[in-house]
């Protein structure tokens, strides 16, 4: 929790952020953090035009707030100030399409194989760069018919606690199957799940610089989650990006807002990733650790929206406890992708950059198998790696089946 | 396994919190490290002055923290050079010099000396260090002190390798990352030293680079190289934070990063649970131990006004009894009066905290 009290005064200009900025370190010309976030506030503060560009090269990966030492909320400035900034016209087309993953998806998932096909297509690519400026070099994720429902609850179950799953869009749309496994797994471990019909948690919009959109995506999964939260069910994320959303208060997005903030405040003391839940049955012992013994040589990297949770690190935890299974925490920095941000062209070679040092020591490590939870840090993984990356939750449950991965 | 229940936690990311992280470490036990960023050392070079040396205290005492001290930066690629007796005059930002006992090797290497010829070689577009301004005044200054270094100024300019502003963090995170680059500056130097012994440059030769790397890079240079500290940020300090990060991660100290540790949840004296404000909801630790190397949100953390320390340096209240057995305080201040804020003080007191808290093991058991 960054400082709440809005100070600036807190900054000592100490440029351990700039330290701790990927983009810093592989955009030559970006003005970092500290420039962006608290220098320029003070203009803003005061009603002096600051805008620039380079707002929009913020990945929102939260490492400058993580390592400031007086808790200077530093991204947050510079996404309220994103969110100000006024882009040229195809860019702005371009990031108003990445701001809405859900109606992507919603579109995209009518004919699924038909969508799949056009945006694999080399000429779709060669105009989608064209007109979008999104990057060729990139393929689109696979979509899939939006299929995740809530599995009906057999009578004998019904005790157990349940806990409501925030989906997010990459398993509502691209991975469905992903989620039932997940479903699986907290039902393996004395839960039972229940699907929530939510949307988009808001990251992409504020990424995007929509604000407006951010907050009306908080509201909806507001009213969408109402119930499930008053009955004091906990919401369980499996993405860590939506995790550090419902848990940031929708990324104070709502602060106008007293009533709604408050409920925000809610979900954000109810909401628990999947490890942290796993975690802690298995701090009170009560993990079902009926693992088959495996030799694989995992590594995990753990996503930024991972890190600004302040969780620890349930998963690498969690994926030890498989016997026989090594696995190093490749603490390699930010992979570079931050979601929609590695698909846009003239961001694409900072995005490499920035992931370089991770492919490096991925390259080091030789893993058989890189375990993320984030999607899109998958995603990045295998396009600058030849190695595979996927969510850890597959891989705990694969090992209760002792199948091979 | 338990993911969040620890022998000793330590709160605070300075070199008081590194080194008891390290020492508890060694002693066997199961450590976290809470730290809301890297400690204020990092805003300076990390170097140790000869007069925190002369203070009355534990002379033995200091001696060993420093000893492990240093065999704890060994360990983590960051060596330091020197000793209590072995005091240097190193350049100090403001081109003056300051009588330093102990630093790591390339800053230690910064000594212009007596002999030989050295040349501080400065980078043009790096705006926050004037090479001219420091030869000048570090000649000036050496001839007040009665020798005569004779040091000469020389200049390489990184725009033909560097697109952009050019600060000493871009510098250093290219160092890292891009052995191009490293080549080039290589080249470069190289240059710029034809004809000295010695060049002195702005601390700028990576953010995480080992003594063994830049021992490479100086051999290929083919003279003697050292580092001065620059204004913040200072990439001495930063360096020698991530190498200690580094190496606590590598034996195995759990790191918990980025959010500041609010209560210490006390209960019949002992100190069971420290809770981190994590968004959303606490992360809560628990522990056998505490210790406490918060620096100024100490006192905030104590809750209440710290009457002093026993001899196990746990805080004390007003009535005189300990606010919590388990709990111990890696602070300088109340032993050492109000200028108990140098690096090797720090380091003192850190070692001593993890040295009390190691000693009561098995003593007490976590709720």
């Amino acid at each position: 929790m960054r400082q709440d009290d809005f100070a600036i005064d807190n900054c000592l200009k100490c440029s351990v952020c700039n330290a701790a900025c990927p983009v810093y370190a592989a955009q030559a010309q970006y003005p970092g953090p500290k420039h962006l976030g608290p220098e320029l506030e003070r203009l803003r503060c005061e009603g002096i035009p600051a805008d620039t560009a380079w707002l929009e090269y913020c990945l929102g990966c939260h490492r400058c707030d993580l390592a400031c030492p007086h808790q200077v909320g530093v991204s947050e400035m510079i996404a309220r100030a994103k969110a100000k900034h006024r882009k040229p016209l195809i860019r702005g087309l371009r990031d108003w399409w990445f701001a809405r993953p859900g109606l992507l998806g919603q579109l995209t998932t009518i004919l699924p194989s038909l969508s799949n096909l056009a945006l694999s297509l080399a000429p779709a690519r060669f105009l989608m760069s064209k007109l979008m400026r999104i990057t060729p070099e990139r393929r689109f994720p696979v979509y899939t018919r939006p299929n995740l429902r809530t599995p009906p609850i057999a009578a004998s179950r019904n005790e157990r606690p349940r806990v409501l799953f925030f989906p997010g869009c990459f398993i509502r749309y691209n991975k469905p199957e992903l989620g039932r496994k997940i479903i699986d797994l907290l039902e393996r471990n004395g839960f039972i799940a229940e699907v929530a019909e939510t949307e988009c948690c808001g990251v992409p919009a504020i990424a995007n610089g929509d604000a407006d959109m951010a907050r009306t995506q908080a509201r909806r999964n507001i009213k969408k989650m109402a119930d499930q939260l008053h009955a004091g069910m906990r919401i369980v994320t499996a993405c860590s990006s939506c995790g550090h959303m419902l848990k940031t208060g929708f990324g104070g997005s709502l602060e106008a807002d007293e009533e709604l903030a408050g409920v925000a405040k809610k979900i954000g003391s109810q909401t628990f990733d999947l490890a942290e839940l796993l975690m802690a049955q298995s701090d009170a012992g009560a993990l079902n650790t009926d693992f088959r013994s495996s030799n694989l040589r995992l590594a995990y990297h753990a996503p930024c929206h991972q890190k600004s949770q302040g969780i620890g690190r349930p998963w690498f935890h969690l994926l030890a406890q498989i016997p026989g299974v090594t696995v190093e925490d490749l603490d390699a920095g930010c992979c570079g992708m931050s979601g929609t941000y590695g698909f846009k062209q003239e961001k694409y070679g900072v995005s490499m950059a920035i992931g370089q040092q991770l492919f490096d020591r991925i390259g080091a490590v030789q893993p058989q198998l890189i375990a993320t939870e984030c999607a899109t840090c998958q995603m990045q993984i295998e396009h600058g790696t030849e190695f595979k990356a996927i969510h850890p939750a597959e891989i705990l449950l694969q090992a209760y089946d002792g199948r091979s991965l | 396994m338990n993911s969040h229940r620890f022998d000793v936690i330590v709160v605070g990311g300075g070199l008081s919190g590194l080194t008891a992280a390290g020492a508890a470490a060694r002693d066997g036990l199961k450590v976290a490290l809470a730290a809301t960023g890297p400690g204020s050392f990092v805003l300076g070079s990390g170097c140790m002055e000869e007069q925190e040396f002369a203070r009355p205290g534990d002379a033995i005492e200091m001696a060993e923290a420093i000893a492990f001290f240093r065999e704890m930066a060994q360990a983590a690629g960051c060596p330091f050079e020197g000793g209590p007796s072995e005091a240097r005059l190193l350049p100090t930002i403001l081109g003056d010099f300051e009588s330093v006992a102990l630093a790591p090797r390339f800053l230690w290497n910064a000594n212009p000396g007596t002999s030989g010829s050295t040349a501080i070689v400065g980078v043009k577009e790096l705006s926050t260090f004037d090479e001219n301004f420091m030869a000048e005044r570090l000649n000036e200054h050496a001839s007040r002190l009665g020798f005569n270094p004779a040091v000469r100024a020389r200049q390489i300019s990184l725009s033909p390798i560097f697109a952009g502003p050019i600060t000493t963090v871009r510098i250093a995170a290219r160092f890292d990352s891009d052995k191009g680059f490293r080549s080039e500056l290589l080249g470069a130097l190289r240059i710029a030293a034809s004809g000295f012994e010695r060049i002195l440059v702005p601390a700028m030769l990576g953010l995480n680079s080992s003594e063994e790397e830049l021992a490479q890079f100086e051999h290929a240079l083919g003279c003697s190289l050292g580092e001065l500290s620059t204004l913040p940020p200072s990439i001495a300090g930063l360096r020698l934070f991530h190498r200690f990060r580094g190496y606590l991660r590598e034996i195995g100290v759990e790191l918990f990063e980025g959010f500041p540790v609010v209560t210490l949840n006390i209960g019949d004296a002992l100190c069971t649970e420290v809770v981190i404000a994590s968004p959303g909801h606490p992360l809560i630790l628990r522990t056998e131990r505490v210790v406490l190397a918060a620096g100024q949100h100490t006192s905030e953390l104590l809750g209440r006004a710290c009457a002093g320390h026993d001899e196990q340096i746990r805080p004390l209240t007003s009535a005189g009894t300990v606010m919590a057995a388990n709990l111990f305080d890696a602070e300088t201040d109340s032993r050492d009066g109000p200028e108990g804020s140098g690096n090797a003080m720090q380091i003192c007191a850190g070692y001593r905290a993890a040295i009390a808290a190691a000693a009561t093991r098995g003593n007490y058991a976590a709720g």
